[in-house]
């Protein structure tokens, strides 16, 4: 019968594949937004502290942080830890081949892992309670509960919220024992952060030069390559992921990686909007709670609502936009489009003061470097995302280098930040 | 029917219901239903190709997962989809699709109380929008006796806590038949029947509440059926 199940998935045939290709040759997307749109992100907070639904198009997760206090490792007897998994076993993967499946696992918590892990983004010394005898062991656990494209920035964001939005019981430490106090005795305490880092994901084409922001399912499986950026509100790079089969160029890398910058950076101020509004509603006793999903007696705490309310710059010509990407033609569209990269470009150059002169000189080499590389991956098409972790992962260290190398003004403010802390 | 619920106390009232169906785009039909502040999301793929060592001649292949809001399922979860299980088995018809697989996903969402009976109606009711073939609907009530004797109707969290003995019962659509009963702690036989006739009162409701929610979902709403008895209260 359907020996390849992975023909239910959309985006999987070939056909698809030509259309969604062709389509972003003609810059236009099937649901009406531009490349450099993104769709409406949507967070609600559980009852309990450190659990959020986040909603990004159809694409739904669910993340919950818990806590536990444990014996430290013996290599780092101050530090606490922080465990990251993500779930895709839930409603949203009924049929899927497990080669596929294991893939997106590991795809999905490397990036989680290098996002927040490696990059260190919880202070986990404040988790000591008593140096190697007791620590609090911090776990996320991410369900994916629908995919409907872009897992990698619904997951990390949703952590990332759980984790801001987590209290741990107060201990002290006396005569050897353990004191937990209880909500009632003692306030909850919140995590330390170092810095807060959220990923964006953009999908190559070899059709088209421009990467397609945001991917929905259709275009995330049709996609020649995928690449994921994880950015922290400093627009300090922790994570560069960039796989697949097209012919990208470094030029693409950076300019995503400063669009990628700019997003997570207001990607966290709402983040920080909303649990601002979610402490609000709590001390007003109003329902809190995933209720909330369904009944909606509260507006919704969704990114296009929190972060237009003061700032224009975002997407708020989104549904303008979409009517006029359906009704006009192609031709209409590209000198708008044209006007629309123009004002960008414009309006980066004041944004971002390290440019091209700084590491252009240096392309040539990089495009010469990586072009021998990138026939080696066309020959081998079926790799996909999870592969960067060997080849890939490097270079991605290289291009962080470089990336930060100009920005090490900003680097400081991080350090700065530790002993206020 | 009705003068008689307003005279009952609190404690003999179910928590108010709600759903909202297709909620999630990858499955063939799912609802997220919650009674008070417990939530559950159930989704259904069905029929679909089976592996051939589930492949049965005669039927379908039931899959049956409840998935905790984190972790591994532990034996609690693995008694509960157990439960479902029975419970669907009996209800699917499932020699209308011999050969093939029906599959049933319960997430737990949120835990505040009667987590059996609501995984049990929300996987009833994403059958039923999933068009999935059944004999008889069905709605399941938990209902406990608390230390000091009182019964206590689809209960919250901190109700249970003060339990001496609880209850959980699915009755069918059809013809009202028992299929399943669980039960824990001490109680007299005498209890156990007037807790069954109360809880049978109850699932009356919940089948309201299905049968309202369904039509108005497939835009067949008419006057009588667009507000339930439940969302007055």
């Amino acid at each position: 019968m359907f020996l390849n199940s992975n023909l239910f998935e959309p985006g999987k045939s070939k056909l698809e594949r030509n259309f969604v290709q062709v389509l972003t040759k003609q810059n236009n997307r099937l649901d009406g937004r531009s490349a450099d749109d993104f769709r409406d992100v949507e967070l609600t907070f559980g009852a309990e502290w450190g659990i959020v639904a986040l909603t990004v198009g159809q694409t739904r997760v669910l993340a919950e942080v818990t806590c536990e206090i444990d014996a430290p490792t013996s290599a780092r007897p101050n530090e606490g830890a922080l465990f990251l998994n993500v779930d895709i076993d839930g409603v949203s993967f009924l049929d899927e081949v497990q080669t596929t499946h294991d893939q997106r696992v590991l795809a999905l918590n490397s990036l989680l892992e290098r996002t927040f892990r490696s990059s260190r983004c919880l202070d986990l010394e404040s988790l000591c309670i008593a140096s190697e005898q007791h620590v609090w062991y911090v776990r996320v656990n991410v369900k994916v509960l629908n995919h409907d494209g872009n897992l990698y920035d619904a997951c990390t964001t949703a952590a990332l919220a759980a984790l801001m939005h987590f209290r741990r019981p107060d201990v002290t430490y006396n005569d050897k024992q353990i004191r937990t106090y209880s909500e009632k005795e003692r306030e909850l305490v919140p995590m330390l952060f170092l810095h807060y880092p959220v990923s964006v994901t953009y999908c190559v084409y070899k059709s088209s030069s421009k990467p397609v922001v945001d991917p929905t399912l259709l275009e995330e499986n049709a996609a020649d390559s995928v690449i994921v950026l994880s950015f922290n509100s400093y627009q300090e790079l922790c994570t560069l992921n960039a796989g697949g089969s097209a012919p990208t160029t470094a030029h693409i890398i950076m300019q995503c990686a400063r669009n990628a910058s700019r997003r997570c950076k207001s990607m966290v101020q709402f983040i920080r909007k909303a649990l601002a509004l979610d402490t609000e509603r709590r001390q007003a006793k109003q329902p809190v709670g995933l209720l909330e999903l369904m009944r909606s007696t509260m507006p919704k705490i969704t990114y296009n609502r929190l972060m237009n309310e003061e700032s224009d710059v975002p997407v708020t010509n989104n549904e303008p936009v979409s009517n006029m990407a359906t009704v006009a033609t192609p031709q209409h569209q590209e000198p708008q489009n044209m006007i629309k990269e123009q004002r960008k470009q414009n309006k980066q150059e004041p944004v971002t003061p390290m440019d091209d002169s700084t590491w252009l000189p240096s392309t040539d080499e990089v495009k010469d470097k990586d072009n021998p590389k990138l026939k080696i991956k066309e020959t081998l098409p079926q790799v996909k995302e999870t592969r960067p972790k060997g080849s890939n992962n490097n270079r991605g260290k290289g291009k962080g280098g470089k990336n930060q190398k100009p920005k090490r003004t900003e680097s400081d403010s991080e350090e700065e930040t530790k002993p206020v802390i | 029917m009705e003068k008689q619920k307003d005279e009952k106390s609190g404690n003999e009232k179910l928590r108010q219901m709600s759903c909202e169906f297709n909620s999630l785009s990858r499955c063939d039909g799912s609802v997220m239903y919650s009674q008070g502040a417990t939530i559950v999301i159930a989704a259904v793929i069905g029929p679909v190709e089976t592996k051939t060592q589930n492949l049965c001649i005669d039927g379908s292949y039931l899959e049956c997962n409840y998935r905790p809001k984190a972790g591994l399922p532990q034996v609690k979860e693995r008694i509960r989809e157990a439960a479902i299980r029975d419970v669907l088995e009996l209800a699917l018809l499932s020699e209308s699709y011999p050969r093939s697989k029906m599959s049933v996903q319960v997430q737990e969402l949120e835990d505040r109380g009667s987590m059996d009976a609501c995984a049990l109606n929300a996987s009833c009711l994403a059958m039923l929008i999933g068009g999935l073939p059944m004999k008889y609907s069905f709605a399941a009530v938990h209902c406990i006796i608390n230390e000091k004797g009182e019964i206590v109707l689809d209960p919250d969290l901190s109700e249970m806590q003060h339990q001496r003995a609880s209850f959980t019962f699915a009755f069918d659509s059809v013809e009202g038949n028992l299929l399943l009963i669980q039960t824990k702690g001490s109680f007299k036989i005498a209890e156990f029947n007037d807790i069954e006739c109360l809880c049978r009162a109850a699932s009356a409701q919940i089948f309201e509440f299905y049968r309202s929610h369904l039509a108005n979902y497939h835009g067949r709403a008419s006057k009588e059926t667009a507000t339930t008895p439940m969302e007055e209260t």
